[in-house]
This record gives C-alpha cells, sequence and structure tokens, in this order.
C-alpha cells in the first residue's frame, strides 16, 4: 500500500504555499542567473578559444618606425617566425567625433569575422567593428565621413585581434566608444597618405608556445633580435596584450565569480532550509510523535519532511536551468556582446553548469535536511508528543537585569531564542548589501574617478612629439618622457617625466635625486615616500632604481616625476631631446604629422567613458537584485519567528496585550537586528567590496580608486529600511492574524 | 450582579455539521463569588468560559461585566476587557517559553495599573527560588503556579481557569487549588473555574452543572470545604 503519508504533501503546500513560493523564486533566479551566465561564458570562451585557430590570431605585433626592408624581414623570420604586415592608419570620423583604425583586409593574419551585412567590394566601401558601430548608432548604408574621404558602411564585423577595442595597451580600459577599427579594401586603404602611416607587423611563431612563460621567453628572445635590426616604436606579445586577452580573462573571471555568488546564496539557502526544516518539525512535533509511536520508521518520517524541499529544490533547478539556457543566457551574451567585439558563437551544453546549478544544490538540500531530521528524530517519541525537542539538556536561562522594563527583555530573550535566525538574517543582509553596494555605487565611483582625473590633470593639452620641434606657444613647456615598466607584480607600464625647472604645471620641488610618484602609483602598488621602486625598460632589460622623495597627486597615471636633468642622465638622454609640451592652449604651430600623441580631457576619461557605457543599467539591475535578495531573507526568517512563537503571541492577546504592544515584541526585535545590521554592515562590506576591487582591477593598467560617497550608504540605508518596512507590514498583518484559539488548543 | 449571562447560544459547523454547543445559557454571579462550572467534555463548558473571556463570540445572547455588555465591545476594547479585568489560568500553562519565571509573571504585571508587587507573588506561589529558571525546567506544578502567578499579579476582577487541574496530579492539583482558594480569598477576584472533577465543585461558592450546553443544575454551596480537605 502507498504511504498514505503522501497525501499530506498537497495540503502542506497549499498551507505554506507563500513559504514555498518565495523558496521557489529564490533558488530559481539564482539558479537561473548563474546557469545563464554559465552557459553563455562557456558557449562564447569556446568561440573565443577556438577563434585563434580560426581567425590564425598573431602571437604578436610590433611598429617599426619605418617600414621594414625584405633583408630585415627575412633576418626576423630566421627567428622560426612569421611576420606579417599588419599596417594601420588612424583617422578621425567626423560624424561623432572618434577614431577609426583603418586596416586593409587582411588574408593570413589576425582574419574578420563578417558579423553583419558584407566585407567592402570597392574603396567607397568600409566595414566597421560591430561594437563601435552599436556605440554610435550606426547602421549597414549610412555613410561614414573618415578623415575627409566619405565611405558607405557595408557590414559589421569583429577584428578577431580587437576582441576587446583598446586603442593603446597602456590604456587601463578600452573604449569601443570613441575608438574603432576597419575595414577597407587594399584600395581604399592605399588612398589614405603614407605620413600618418603606423608600421605595424604582427607575427606567429612557427611552434606555438606551450603557455605564458614560454610566450614570455620567446618573445623577450624575438624583442632582442628585432631591437638590433630596427627602431621599434612599439612592442605588444599577444600574452599580454588587453585587446586580445581581456574578453577572455574577463568571461572566465565572470565564471569563478557566478560560482562564488551560487555558493554563497546556496548556503544561505540552506540555512533557510534547515531552519524552516526545524520549524516544521516543532510544529509538527505532536503528529510525528503520534505516527511514531503508532509504528512509523524514522526513515519514513525522515522521507516524508524531507520530500517537499527536495521537490522545490528539484523543481527550481529545472525551471532556473530552463531560463538558464533561455532568457537569461541571452542577457549574459548580450552583456558581453555590448563590451567584447567577440565573434560569433554556438550555445553549448555546459555540463559542469548542470552539476554546479543543478547536482550540488540538489545535494547541499538533501544533506542538510537529512541531518537535521535524522538528529531530531533521535528523540523518543514521547518528547515529540510533550514538544520537548531539546536535545541538549536544559540550560538556565541568563539573566538580565532587572531594571531593564520588561518589555525591552522580552524583546532581548525573543532576539537570544532566535539567533540562528538573526545570524542568517546578518549574513543575509551583508550579502545583498555587497550586491546593492556595487549597484548603487559603481556611477558615482566612475563619476568620481572621471572628476578626479579632469581636476586634476597636468595640462589642457599634453602633446608627444615625433621629433623635438619648437613652438611659440607662450604656454608650452617642454618636458621629457620615457616608458618603463613595473618590475614586480605586473608588467604594468610607468609614465616616467623629465619636468624641467620651476614647472608651470607640475608644482614639485624636483631638487633632489630622487623622484615623485603618481599617488595612483603609490596606492596602487602600496609604495610609502622614502621607499626604493624598481623600474626596467619596456624593450631591454636595464634596471632602474629610485628613492621616492614624495607622492605627487595625479590619480589617472601610474607615473614618475623626475628633474629634466636627472632624467637626461639616467637615460643617456640628450637636453634638446625634449618629448613634447604641457600647454594649457592648443599648440597650432606644430604640423599634426609631427605630433605622435595629443592627450586631451577626453582621452583621460575615456575609462570612465567606457567602464559607464558597459556597465549601463548594471546598476539598477544590481540594486533590484540586492533589494530582492533582503526582502526575501528577511521575509522568510522573519514568517519564521512568528510562526515560531505563534502560541506565545496568541497568549498574549489572550492575556490583553494590544497588536501594537505585541507588534513591539516580535516585529521590533527584527527590526532592531534588521537596521542595526544594515548600518553596521556597512564598512565591513566597504572594505569587503575595496579589497575585492583591488584584487579585480590588480591584472589592469592604471588606478582606480576605491570611492564611495557618503550619499550612497545613507541611499543603501533607505532602501534597506523601505524595503524592511514592507516585510514588516507584512509581519504585522500576520501577527494580527494569529488566533487566540492557538494557546486554547495547546497540547504540551 | 457582576457578572450578567444572559441567552447564550453557540455553535459551530456548517449545515447538517452544525453542532449547537450552548443552547441558551442564562446565569449571574456576585463579585468574589468561586463558581465552578462542571461537566462532561463536550457540555459546552469551556465555550461558555471563552465567551466569558472575551476570545470567542456568542451567535446570540450577551455578557455584561460590572454593567459593560462584552457584544458592544469592539476587537481593541476586548483587548482592553481582557487587560483590564481578566486572569486567565489553562490547563496547559501557555507560559511564554523563553522568558524565565519571574518575567512570565511580570509579563502579566505590566498589564495592570495597579499590579501586586511580583516577589511577593513569587514568594506566596513558592516560586521564588526559582525565579531565574525558563518554563521547561520546572515540574508541571510549578509551571501552572507561574500561570497562576502571572494571571494574579494583575490583580483582576475575574479569574477564568480552564481545567488547571487536569494535566497534574493528585497532591499538586490539590496544591492548585488550594492557591487559587487563597487567592480568591485575599484579593477577592470572582473565580470561574472549569472542570469535569465532580469533586472540586466542593471548594465553590457556586456550582453550575452543564450538560449538552444547557445548564442542568445551577446552586449555592452551602457545604463549602477546604481544597485541602478535597478528595477524589
Amino acid at each position: 500500500m502507498k504511504n498514505p503519508l503522501t497525501k499530506r504533501l498537497p495540503k502542506e503546500l497549499k498551507s505554506e504555499l507563500g513559504k514555498y513560493i518565495v523558496l521557489f523564486v529564490f533558488i530559481t533566479g539564482m539558479i537561473a542567473l548563474v546557469s545563464g551566465y554559465l552557459v553563455a561564458g562557456k558557449s562564447m570562451m569556446n568561440a573565443y578559444n577556438e577563434s585563434f585557430d580560426k581567425y590564425n590570431i598573431e602571437d604578436g605585433n610590433f611598429e617599426s618606425f619605418q617600414q621594414l626592408n625584405s633583408e630585415v624581414l627575412k633576418t626576423l623570420e630566421e627567428e622560426q617566425v612569421e611576420i606579417y604586415e599588419n599596417f594601420y592608419i588612424e583617422e578621425n570620423v567626423k560624424n561623432n567625433d572618434s577614431t577609426l583604425r583603418l586596416f586593409s583586409e587582411r588574408k593570413e593574419v589576425n582574419k574578420v569575422c563578417i558579423m553583419d551585412g558584407n566585407l567592402p567590394e570597392n574603396p567607397q566601401q568600409i566595414a566597421i567593428d560591430r561594437v563601435y558601430a552599436k556605440n554610435n548608432e550606426i547602421s549597414v548604408g549610412d555613410t561614414l565621413t573618415v578623415g575627409e574621404k566619405d565611405f558607405e558602411v557595408t557590414g559589421f564585423v569583429a577584428l578577431s585581434d580587437y576582441s576587446t577595442l583598446y586603442q593603446n595597451p597602456s590604456d587601463m580600459m578600452f573604449d569601443a566608444i570613441k575608438f574603432g577599427v576597419a575595414v577597407l579594401t587594399d584600395e581604399g586603404f592605399d588612398s589614405f597618405t603614407d605620413s600618418n602611416m603606423h608600421y605595424s607587423y604582427s607575427w606567429t611563431y612557427n611552434t606555438p608556445p606551450a603557455d605564458d612563460i614560454e610566450a614570455k621567453t620567446m618573445s623577450e628572445d624575438f624583442l632582442e633580435v628585432l631591437s638590433q635590426n630596427t627602431m621599434l616604436t612599439n612592442y605588444l606579445p599577444a600574452y599580454t596584450n588587453q585587446a586580445i586577452q581581456m574578453a577572455g580573462n574577463d568571461m572566465d573571471g565572470d565564471t569563478q565569480m557566478m560560482a562564488v555568488l551560487l555558493y554563497m546564496m546556496m548556503a544561505i539557502i540552506a540555512f533557510i532550509f534547515a531552519i524552516t526544516t526545524s520549524n516544521t518539525i516543532m510544529k509538527e512535533s505532536a503528529v510525528i510523535g503520534t505516527l511514531r509511536a503508532s509504528g512509523y520508521t524514522k526513515a519514513e518520517l525522515i522521507r516524508h519532511y524531507m520530500t517537499m524541499p527536495m521537490i522545490i529544490t528539484l523543481l527550481s533547478a529545472v525551471a532556473g536551468n530552463i531560463l538558464g539556457y533561455t532568457a537569461l543566457k541571452e542577457f549574459a551574451i548580450n552583456m558581453y556582446y555590448n563590451s567584447f567585439s567577440l565573434t560569433t558563437y554556438k550555445t553549448l551544453w555546459n555540463g559542469e553548469a548542470f552539476v554546479m546549478t543543478s547536482v550540488v544544490p540538489l545535494i547541499m538540500m538533501f544533506i542538510i535536511n537529512f541531518l537535521i531530521l535524522a538528529k531530531k528524530m533521535k528523540l523518543s517519541p514521547l518528547k515529540f508528543i510533550r514538544r520537548d525537542l531539546s536535545t541538549r539538556k536544559k540550560k538556565k536561562a541568563f539573566k538580565l537585569n532587572t531594571k531593564i522594563n520588561i518589555l525591552t527583555r522580552f524583546r532581548l530573550r525573543v532576539i537570544f531564542q532566535n539567533i540562528p535566525n538573526y545570524i542568517t538574517i546578518i549574513v543575509g543582509i551583508v550579502f545583498a548589501n555587497l550586491i546593492l553596494l556595487f549597484g548603487c555605487g559603481l556611477e558615482p565611483l566612475i563619476d568620481h574617478y572621471s572628476k578626479e582625473i579632469t581636476s586634476n590633470m597636468i595640462s589642457d593639452y599634453q602633446y608627444i612629439l615625433k621629433a623635438p620641434l619648437e613652438t611659440e606657444n607662450p604656454d608650452a613647456e617642454k618636458f621629457y618622457a620615457n616608458s618603463l615598466k613595473v618590475t614586480e607584480k605586473s608588467e604594468e607600464g610607468v609614465n616616467v617625466y623629465g619636468i624641467v625647472p620651476d614647472s608651470r604645471y607640475i608644482d614639485l620641488d624636483l631638487t633632489s635625486e630622487g623622484i615623485y610618484i603618481s599617488n595612483a602609483y603609490a596606492e596602487k602598488y602600496g609604495i610609502n615616500e622614502g621607499d626604493t621602486v624598481k623600474l626596467r625598460g619596456s624593450y631591454d632589460e636595464t634596471e632602474y632604481s629610485f628613492e621616492v622623495d614624495g607622492i605627487y597627486y595625479y590619480p589617472s597615471t601610474i607615473a614618475v616625476f623626475m628633474s629634466d636633468s636627472i632624467f637626461c642622465e639616467t637615460f643617456d638622454i640628450d637636453a634638446e631631446n625634449f618629448a613634447g609640451y604641457f600647454s594649457s592652449t592648443e599648440i597650432t604651430d606644430i604640423e599634426k604629422m609631427y605630433i605622435a600623441t595629443e592627450i586631451t580631457e577626453e582621452d583621460l576619461t575615456k575609462t570612465s567613458r567606457q567602464m559607464k557605457n558597459s556597465f549601463d543599467g548594471m546598476g539598477g539591475l544590481l540594486s533590484a537584485f540586492g533589494i530582492i535578495i533582503f526582502m526575501l531573507i528577511i521575509y522568510m526568517l522573519s514568517k519564521i519567528i512568528i510562526e515560531k512563537n505563534a502560541q506565545s503571541v496568541s497568549m498574549t492577546k489572550i492575556l490583553g496585550y494590544s497588536d501594537r504592544e505585541i507588534n513591539s515584541l516580535y516585529i521590533t526585535t527584527t527590526s532592531i537586528v534588521v537596521i542595526a545590521s544594515l548600518i553596521l554592515t556597512m564598512p565591513l562590506v566597504s572594505i569587503f567590496i575595496d579589497k575585492v576591487m583591488d584584487i579585480a582591477l590588480s591584472g589592469y593598467s592604471g588606478y582606480l580608486p576605491f570611492y564611495v560617497p557618503f550619499s550612497v550608504y545613507v541611499k543603501m540605508v533607505a532602501l534597506g529600511v523601505v524595503s524592511y518596512a514592507v516585510i514588516a507590514f507584512m509581519q504585522m498583518r500576520r501577527i494580527k492574524k494569529v488566533p487566540l484559539d492557538i494557546a486554547l488548543k495547546n497540547v504540551e | 450582579m457582576f457578572i450578567e449571562i444572559s441567552g447564550i447560544k453557540k455553535g459551530f459547523g456548517e449545515g447538517e455539521s452544525r453542532v449547537e454547543v450552548l443552547k441558551g445559557i442564562d446565569l449571574e454571579l456576585q463579585k468574589g463569588e468561586f463558581c465552578v462550572l462542571l461537566g462532561p467534555s463536550g457540555s459546552g463548558k469551556s465555550t461558555l468560559l471563552n465567551i466569558i473571556g472575551g476570545i470567542d463570540n456568542p451567535d446570540s445572547g450577551f455578557i455584561t461585566v460590572n454593567g459593560e455588555k462584552t457584544a458592544d465591545m469592539n476587537e481593541k476594547n476586548l483587548t482592553i476587557y481582557r487587560r483590564k479585568h481578566l486572569g486567565y489560568i489553562f490547563q496547559m500553562y501557555n507560559l511564554i517559553p523563553n522568558l524565565n519565571i519571574k518575567e512570565n509573571v511580570e509579563v502579566g504585571a505590566y498589564l495592570s495599573d495597579n499590579p501586586l508587587d511580583v516577589d511577593e507573588i513569587l514568594n506566596i506561589l513558592g516560586l521564588y527560588e526559582h525565579r531565574h529558571k525558563l518554563p521547561n525546567q520546572l515540574s508541571g506544578g510549578q509551571q501552572q503556579r507561574t500561570a497562576i502567578g502571572r494571571a494574579v499579579v494583575k490583580n483582576p476582577d475575574i479569574l477564568l481557569c480552564d481545567e488547571p487541574t487536569g494535566a497534574l496530579d493528585y497532591n499538586t492539583s490539590k496544591e492548585i487549588l488550594k492557591l487559587i482558594e487563597d487567592i480568591n480569598k485575599k484579593y477577592g477576584n470572582t473565580v470561574i473555574m472549569v472542570t469535569h472533577n465532580d469533586a472540586i465543585k466542593d471548594m465553590a461558592d457556586r456550582v453550575v452543572k452543564l450538560r449538552d450546553g444547557m445548564i442542568r443544575k445551577n446552586y449555592v454551596n452551602e457545604n463549602k470545604i477546604s481544597a485541602m480537605d478535597l478528595d477524589w
């Protein structure tokens, strides 16, 4: 005969519908989000990894001051590499005041993936990067004015070596709004003058390196040969090329972050299940006792009470995965496509995601419920009938000062009685606040960074020249510059400036042998005044050692400042070979062809611009997600607290306590815990995010200072309080509905 | 008349399964009177007690307490009525499990404008040395004494007792009954005690016997004896 207890299950579901709906939504949402990200991540990662072979992505590129002749190329290719011309021209796009890096047709290396439309077929046509096109609202068929020429957009493409649109390798962040890449026909490309040509060459090894360590050794060997044969202006092995690597690293990081998020959430859900299961046993103790006394085995009862949580988890896993493979996958894919210029992909079945989002949660729920039930079922039937479920020896109540008002003592006792619930609430609040801080703090953080950079620019205009040319502009001030690399921790570039005495733009006393470093450098690498920093040459192994005299407030760049005389002495440069000018006004008397780089406010704010674009809408989404988690956790646990105390609530009603007084006993305690947790855990959350950001951004060039305005914390607390008020209102109604006869029916 | 119960009717259920539990109860009680409501299970005595206590409503009829009609009271006023006039003692104590003994009594004291001294009550009830313990650390009798303390400490006009000895052994039952008797004498509360233990009628001023929702007997006990002299 079928176990008649199973007939109770639909009734149990009906009577606890609210609880099970909340748990279902909670688990389904979590699984859907994680599953969506993992499936999207794996599918995209697969496409990304395959693109290296499919599109023959380079092992590195270098730029020469001039075009290499066949003799040099032959010498280089003796190093077991294949060299490909990958020349480009950068031109301004008049339609949106952005920069396009133009390439000719790519037939052998870094091949092009057509995402929409066609490749250009005549010199008046152009195919542009898809992300750049989207960000600038360009459609196929539009006309773009590039330089002085008009081009018809024939299609959108993804260039395999520009999956992330970094204009310069030293940029902290890519810029897919003001910078894009495009492909022309060979004829179209040749129609531009040679004066702006970048003689960029890509190379591939005949025997590809096994890993990054080997790639590093091979690239260092190749660099040595290169620097003997040509005047390098840029050298970028693929393993350090952010334009190639970043998308992969980011997707990989997301997958790991999602896994951590899932397990944190599952731990919280497991805790909620543990508490609800204990609560169910308490509520059902008389029934359990009677059934046990009637001859039902422990195993039968354990199976019965495990069924609902397991069904809910199973249904959530199924629904979560369906959503994960459909809507949420699309959402995650779109997020990647919004930021990265990735090639086409195919949705792949992700076995690991299935295990993480379905098997692990089910096992977790099974173990937790089984352990709690098995432990409780050890009690005798009589104990269940008497509702005496304490497995430990009866403890004495701890003393509270009797001078404290009885209602306050009552509240304190409620808090101590429900410590596991409140711990879960606190953990949930910390977790929700982490997400909320990301959501609410992201935009102010980027805005602050942008403001800091623009208000602390050295000068409105900064020019790096191809040759040391004089200007008549009275505002111009010469400077010397070199690019070195941080020897420790990373390969990050450091801009080294040689500053003239009594500079109008850099207010520093640079008379000693020591140097000043930018605060971005100091904070990112934890360098203090008096420390010694060691740097090395970008294209050689020369090491430099400097003592830090002080920190200069320059948040945008990892930079070093020294006197011009020390600069020339250190790098063995003649005084007349200055690098460029700082100026408060535009320099107009030097021809553009002699200007290698012009740094303006727009260049410095590209990081914040792109970050804003990448995270567009994310702030609101994260905030909403944080609030939902916050509300669900508090709803579940405060509901349990009230259910657990229903008997006492009923009794206090009979005694003559008003609803307000009862609310003050059972809701105020939760309110105190919630509001105190909201406020007191804020520093913890803030420190945690600061550390996470340090770790997450350590691999990026530059420095993004952690900054959260006080108003964001106020907003978070306010959001928390308002959301809690909704829950508190619902719980007040629950208390109001507790019938008086619960106490009358009590059979202890 | 302190308590006047007039024409109280109460039924449960719908249609064919409807059961009339009280079929028209009329009863009058004096202030300070000790009344025992006797009857077998299902006679309606607990239902009547709950209606007097304002935690259940009659289908018809009314109750006045000191001239105030409970039927005219909304939920808020019923709460005030319970708060100001009533003390409740149940068979199963219904103590707040996470409060210690003294705090459980204080929960009652808090409701009164003129509460009795908590420590004095604890001493009277023999609970002073246990005041810091939790209810589940005490015996059934001690828990019932705590429930009595909680009901009495607010010095209520009416003490409603629903089978207060139903879960206790013979000796403990007699101790509890003695306590209620002493409290009735000392503080002059009107006591209405529901029981199916026929012996308890002997300590009452008034005995009301119910059966099938109707009063079968209602008389003043001329031969009242002390609780300690009861035997069953």
